[in-house]
């Protein structure tokens, strides 16, 4: 107890249910009869009698090894290719709550697609991260975005060290340091380039990652660069980090035993396809425990966790100086492109000097920045209305709602019961296909994923709601996945409460 | 369509014989094969246990033993395009519960075969009243299935050959090693 209050940690709602056993033999059933087609295919493709329309080496390269129909692609072009059309769509308009699609068709079975020419116009956007509703098309709020693109144009031409630094830079990192209420910034020009450029730069040989289990590419490809040793613990399992931590510090490096120079450990806020919020107050206590640093990826829930947007570590209640390094992109919430990093000023001034994006990557463009400098703007109500902290709101009640009805349904939803990423489990590979395709059908994009990106029985559709969504809106999809889910039998769960 | 999206598995391969329920699906694929085998009318019991056995070893052989590398592409370059499902499993790592299932699971198939061809007597008495003793070892199916096929040497040579072709690939000593350079590119 401090200053005679309680410390309670705020309750953490998540549930991970596992599908009866049924469901997952006819998971695997379903891919091994597909892999057992998939041999008789390629049989008939190396015979002639099946015309190979994947791509082909020449005559004269017959006898090489082979370079497209290798076993490697056996998975793309057996099981891939037959649902493809349900990834890539191109779409024709910004990626608000409602969208255009190109229509377009398959006459071979999605080997070669062609576009009728017909757009299917306002389809319910699912898919996009667009949480907070500000990745519309050009209104007159933007009217500073469009003075900038006049008077700076688009291209920067220089990396941030050489002549790449321009005052909206020093303009928006000092507003990102003022947003997050840590002591400074600094921006790049890509998210996923973030992460892998500037991991390096904090550790390396003879330092010790500790990484989450479902850690994303772009944490994994930093911790590989930087050349530090990798452990990975389970997903948001404190204990198993707990353990790891302990056992780094007792045993050291592993022939020489040495104390390890620094331990990092890399989390993310809201994991896109789990939907699951960081433990964030046990993992500080064991970093402050055992002296190590962390390291915090807010790709997901910056914009969107907290009662004003601020991110998971307001939305637990915390001090922002207990983590380390806070690292967010600008992609999601704040509908433009780009990622930053913030902390202590010494820790950004090394940034500044030793990241390798900073040395080589060219800067962020000047529109791009005008945008996220108006969208922080909009959130914090520098603006001079309360819409911003609104939009969050809105985005915690249409959250709450979408999830709440899911689960009502019997549906099996994975994830915290207040992360905007709701993912529906869907398990069977035919499934993913079906869900996607009626769903467009009805005139609503979503995002599946499937094996291999996800565990063998773990296919899933993802939604991410945004506070531009509307409840007839959230409705009319609820109704759709509630008519496709009898149909489909995806209504798995055993904890059904109505 | 990128393998660890969602994971930072590096090979999904190792760790897809310890999903859940993959054991259960793949006795189930035991089972139906065998009753679709009985099912068939010119074949007698023996033969049909005798089929079983030899159609599971063969796919046993093709899939775990045969086939090199991984049906997608891995974030890790390529290391495991050289090795054999089997020695995919669990990243190389021996008797985990996964490889002692998958070795143990043909020679309680098989062990109807085996036993044909000791020369013990087998009423079925003697057989029930040895099944009840042994209640909860393994040694219970092996005398169950022993019953079946009637000890007939032709029979016991194919299933003994089909099942030394599954066995032997599986030994920790053999990791790696490639016979006569057969399958190694």
């Amino acid at each position: 107890q401090q200053n005679g209050k309680p410390h309670f940690y705020k309750p953490i709602v998540e549930s991970f249910e596992e599908a009866p056993l049924h469901v997952m033999v006819f998971t695997y059933m379903g891919y091994a009869l597909g892999t057992l087609f998939g041999y008789f295919r390629d049989f008939l493709r190396n015979w002639g009698i099946e015309k190979c329309k994947a791509a082909a080496e020449r005559k004269e390269q017959k006898d090489f090894v082979p370079l497209y129909l290798d076993f490697e692609n056996f998975f793309k072009r057996n099981i891939y290719v037959r649902i493809r059309d349900n990834w890539n769509r191109p779409i024709c308009s910004s990626p608000a709550s409602r969208f255009d699609i190109m229509e377009r068709v398959s006459d071979d079975y999605n080997w070669t697609f062609r576009f009728t020419g017909k757009i299917i116009k306002d389809v319910i956007n699912m898919g996009s991260y667009n949480f907070l509703g500000l990745g519309v098309k050009y209104n007159e709020s933007m009217r500073t975005v469009k003075d900038v693109l006049e008077a700076y144009g688009v291209g920067v031409a220089s990396t941030r060290q050489e002549m790449g630094t321009l005052d909206k830079h020093k303009e928006l990192e000092d507003l990102v340091a003022k947003f997050l209420n840590v002591e400074a910034a600094m921006v790049f020009g890509m998210g996923f380039a973030t992460n892998s450029m500037n991991i390096p730069a904090l550790v390396g040989k003879g330092c010790l990652i500790l990484s989450d289990e479902l850690n994303h590419t772009s944490l994994v490809l930093g911790a590989r660069l930087s050349g530090a040793t990798i452990r990975v613990f389970k997903h948001n399992n404190t204990k198993n980090l707990e353990k790891l931590l302990r056992d780094a510090v007792i045993y050291g490096q592993p022939r020489t035993h040495r104390a390890w120079k620094k331990i990092l450990i890399l989390v993310e806020g809201i994991y896109s396809m789990e939907g699951s919020i960081v433990h964030l107050p046990q993992i500080v206590a064991l970093k402050n425990k055992y002296k190590a640093y962390l390291y915090i990826d807010e790709a997901h829930s910056i914009g969107t966790m907290g009662p004003t947007g601020r991110g998971v570590v307001e939305f637990f209640g915390m001090d922002p100086r207990d983590v380390d390094v806070l690292m967010g992109t600008f992609s999601k919430s704040f509908g433009s492109s780009g990622g930053y990093i913030a902390g202590r000023k010494d820790l950004v001034d090394y940034l500044r000097v030793n990241s390798h994006s900073a040395v080589y990557a060219t800067s962020m463009s000047p529109p791009v920045s005008e945008q996220i400098i108006r969208s922080i703007k909009f959130l914090m109500g520098m603006d001079g209305t309360t819409q911003g902290t609104q939009r969050v709101q809105q985005l915690a009640k249409n959250t709450r709602y979408f999830r709440q009805r899911l689960k009502q349904m019997g549906f099996i939803v994975y994830g915290n019961e207040e992360s905007p990423v709701v993912p529906l489990l869907l398990y069977m590979p035919g499934k993913i296909a079906a869900f996607a395709r009626l769903l467009l059908k009805k005139k609503i994009g979503v995002v599946v994923v499937g094996f291999p990106a996800t565990p063998l029985a773990g296919a899933r559709a993802r939604f991410c709601v945004s506070a531009a969504h509307t409840r007839e809106d959230l409705d009319t999809v609820l109704e759709a996945i509630d008519e496709i889910g009898d149909l489909l039998q995806l209504k798995y769960s055993r904890r059904r409460k109505s | 369509m990128n393998v660890g999206v969602a994971h930072s598995e590096v090979n999904p391969n190792t760790r897809v014989m310890n999903s859940r329920g993959m054991w259960l699906t793949y006795a189930l694929g035991v089972g139906l094969l065998h009753i679709v085998l009985l099912s068939i009318p010119f074949f007698s019991v023996p033969v049909a246990w005798t089929l079983t056995n030899i159609i599971h070893n063969l796919g046993m052989y093709v899939f775990l033993h045969a086939v090199k590398g991984t049906p997608f592409e891995t974030p890790d370059q390529g290391k495991a395009r050289l090795l054999t499902h089997w020695e995919q499993l669990d990243y190389g790592v021996q008797f985990t519960s996964s490889r002692k299932f998958f070795t143990i699971s043909p020679i309680i198939l098989v062990a109807s075969g085996v036993l044909n061809s000791s020369k013990r007597p087998s009423t079925m008495h003697q057989l029930v009243l040895e099944q009840r003793r042994m209640k909860n070892t393994k040694d219970t199916r092996y005398f169950l299935a022993s019953f079946y096929t009637k000890y007939d040497p032709t029979h016991f040579i194919l299933n003994t050959a089909s099942l030394l072709s599954v066995l032997i690939p599986k030994m920790p000593q053999l990791h790696g090693v490639r016979i006569f350079g057969i399958n190694k590119y």
